[in-house]
């Protein structure tokens, strides 16, 4: 009897764990059924998709690749940060189908381009962005003309005006502080955003030789933010409560404020698009996943990442997806 | 004599062992050899294109850069060199025992501290700071030699028993507080000095007497953080030098008469002198290279000026800089190669010039019995 007890217990044991690992195992099959039969709809759509581009955007299409994959978990977005210059590299190697960049493609980019396929890559603009003039948040200037500014940071002096600006008592002739030279901050030589600044800010003029050359915006922003005699360009998305955006003086003579509604309007004399370039030969379409993160990008979804990365979004008006077929 | 050759069957394993270890050393050091020659023919191949463009550009662009690498291993060897060997000789010949065993690895391990941490602190925490103290900070860096030796001299002076408590082997510990009050005194002085001599700021009186401009990164910040990342190689290796020094030559002069800083400057450092030197060269070979304290400590702006308050750019910052941006084939990325190619040149003639002259001092001085 005992003896007997004991044994069922133990079958009963031995019973107990086997239904509970087959419990296991049915409750796990039925997840994977489930993910199965809910990723059903969506699975037409799947693939990895590469792009290889802007250090400035990497942020941004990392959040856009994060989006693609929660609507469409069968997609993933692989996307290399090389620079700006490194996208129509890989474009025309043909290593990638997306280049972005923080500046339009070069004339002698574009064409080597058409030389390898024998058409020219889309363009489409799939955000909003900013060069910022900054100094320290104590400083007291007010606004710059475009003329002082190119006339701060280049020795060229193509925008019309006359003389050099070195110092801050040139500037700000009854303050009594800051005081001295400006120290000049900016990007390193490379960048898109140094290149950008020479072409808008400067006429396409040279760049002086005594502006501290920075890896990125965020150094030039932190080193603009650490000293009061300091000036500096940076992307807008940097912008942070260390430093003061200036309001650059357009043509009419009226001070415009960097903001999203002056950006987006274009009415900000610094402001710029940034581009995602797209091979695709004329006449054929996109695959299915490439097609669903051009409409990503150009869907409010998208458009709030944009602002969330710390860009402008693109105007209502420039909201339609391009290149799709439906 | 050696023995007669067995054929490979015969051999002991040891010989076959030996052969094979022979063989690969052999194998591993031309491959090194082959592998410096195929970084310079690289280099050189890709500067080739360059010519093309003529060479006003790349001397245009290069040479600012050429002059800020030198200039910041400048300022960072005179700021290092006294420290470093003033450190080897005392910790090497009159440092006790005890305590040298625990000062000399925790030097060394200032080594392991990496560059991206040191140029890190320099230019987000220490320039910032320095531009807003700089009259506090040149105090500092007059004061401090000179309160240590006026630590010298106040002992020499002092009467036997306070000597007898403040031994001159455990002056590393003692003068520790000594430099710490030297350094708040020149502290709180500072700003009195400022505002009765400088009318109250030394960067406005730099500004309008002698139109001396003030960059927040400067070759001072760079001399300061690259010298401390360059002390513990210099040390170390100068340490080395000096405690090799056999003692019996130490103790023979001061037997003879000479003082401590007569065996030291006659005896000691020309026996390790090829050491010493050596030391410096490869400290110097450090300071050319080194990238990112050079990087994040130095505003790299291309200026060719001699100021210590104004920036410099390196040729290894430019590499690390531009070449991620730079499309290969295009000029900049040229001009970068070159700028690798000059730099590899520069810290090849630094480690041969240090070789050949260790070499010839090596010569000179071993009558003296030095092995080094």
């Amino acid at each position: 009897m005992k003896g007997k007890g004991l044994k069922g217990s133990r079958l009963q044991h031995y019973c107990s764990r086997v239904s509970r690992q087959s419990r296991l195992w049915v409750a796990t099959g039925l997840m994977f059924f489930c993910a199965f039969a809910w990723g059903q709809p969506n699975s037409v759509v799947s693939g990895t998709l590469g792009a290889v581009g802007s250090d400035t955007m990497a942020g941004l299409m990392l959040r856009w690749g994060e989006a693609l994959n929660h609507r469409y978990p069968n997609i993933t977005l692989q996307f290399q940060a090389g620079g700006s210059a490194s996208a129509p590299t890989a474009l025309i190697a043909g290593t990638t189908r997306f280049g972005p960049m923080s500046r339009p493609i070069t004339e002698s980019e574009r064409q080597q381009f058409i030389d390898r396929y024998g058409y020219p890559p889309h363009e489409l603009s799939v955000a909003r962005d900013a060069l910022l003039l900054v100094v320290h948040r104590h400083n007291p200037l007010a606004s710059l003309s475009r003329q002082q500014a190119d006339a701060i940071f280049s020795t060229s002096l193509y925008c019309g005006d006359s003389e050099p600006l070195r110092r801050w008592e040139e500037l700000l002739p009854e303050q009594q502080w800051p005081y001295g030279k400006i120290a000049l901050h900016g990007r390193n030589l490379a960048s898109g955003t140094h290149g950008l600044f020479q072409e808008r800010a400067l006429c396409n003029g040279q760049f002086r030789r005594d502006i501290s050359e920075h890896p990125g915006s965020s150094a030039v922003i932190a080193a603009v933010g650490e000293s009061p005699n300091a000036m500096g360009y940076a992307g807008y998305n940097h912008l942070n409560p260390m430093v003061r955006a200036l309001p650059l003086i357009n043509a009419e003579g009226t001070a415009i404020i960097p903001s999203v509604a002056t950006i987006q309007d274009n009415t900000y004399p610094l402001s710029r698009d940034l581009y995602l370039y797209v091979n695709l030969p004329p006449g054929e379409a996109l695959p299915l996943a490439e097609q669903a993160f051009i409409e990503l990008i150009f869907s409010d979804e998208g458009q709030r990442i944009v602002q969330a990365a710390g860009f402008v979004p693109l105007p209502q008006a420039q909201r339609t997806p391009p290149l799709l077929d439906d | 004599m050696t023995p007669p050759r067995l054929p490979l069957s015969r051999q002991p394993l040891r010989l076959i062992h030996d052969r094979i270890a022979t063989g690969l050393i052999t194998a591993g050091g031309i491959g090194v050899l082959l592998a410096i020659l195929a970084i310079g023919v690289f280099l050189v191949w890709e500067t080739l294109p360059l010519l093309a463009f003529g060479d006003a550009l790349s001397l245009n662009t290069l040479s600012p850069l050429a002059w800020g690498t030198l200039k910041a291993a400048l300022a960072a060897m005179l700021f290092a060199t006294p420290i470093a060997l003033g450190a080897a000789m005392y910790s090497a010949l009159f440092m006790s025992p005890r305590l040298r065993s625990r000062v000399k690895p925790i030097l060394e391990l200032m080594e392991a501290i990496p560059g991206v941490v040191v140029g890190f602190i320099a230019g987000l925490l220490l320039a910032p700071w320095v531009e807003r103290h700089l009259a506090s900070t040149l105090l500092v860096i007059v004061w401090l030699p000179l309160s240590a030796a006026l630590a010298g001299s106040l002992w020499y002076l002092a009467s036997a028993r306070l000597r007898q408590c403040l031994p001159l082997s455990w002056a590393g510990i003692w003068l520790m507080p000594w430099l710490a009050m030297m350094a708040t005194l020149a502290l709180w002085l500072a700003p009195l000095m400022e505002q009765a001599w400088f009318g109250g700021d030394l960067r406005r009186m730099l500004d309008q007497q002698y139109g001396l401009d003030y960059a927040t990164r400067n070759a001072l910040i760079v001399g300061i953080a690259m010298g401390f990342a360059v002390i513990p190689s210099i040390y170390s290796l100068a340490e080395d030098a000096l405690a090799d020094v056999p003692a019996n030559l130490m103790e023979g002069a001061q037997a003879l008469g000479a003082s401590r800083w007569q065996a030291l400057w006659k005896v000691a450092l020309p026996t390790a002198g090829p050491g010493v030197f050596s030391a410096v060269m490869i400290g110097a070979g450090r300071a050319v290279g080194e990238t990112m304290i050079v990087l994040m400590a130095s505003g790299n702006t291309a200026l060719f000026s001699a100021s210590p308050f104004e920036g410099l750019r390196s040729l290894s910052a430019s590499i690390a800089i531009e070449l991620p941006e730079a499309s290969p084939g295009g000029i900049t990325y040229h001009l970068l190669i070159f700028a690798a190619l000059a730099l590899f040149i520069f810290t090849f003639l630094v480690n041969t010039l240090a070789e050949v002259v260790r070499q010839r001092l090596r010569q000179r001085y071993q009558r003296l019995g030095g092995n080094r």
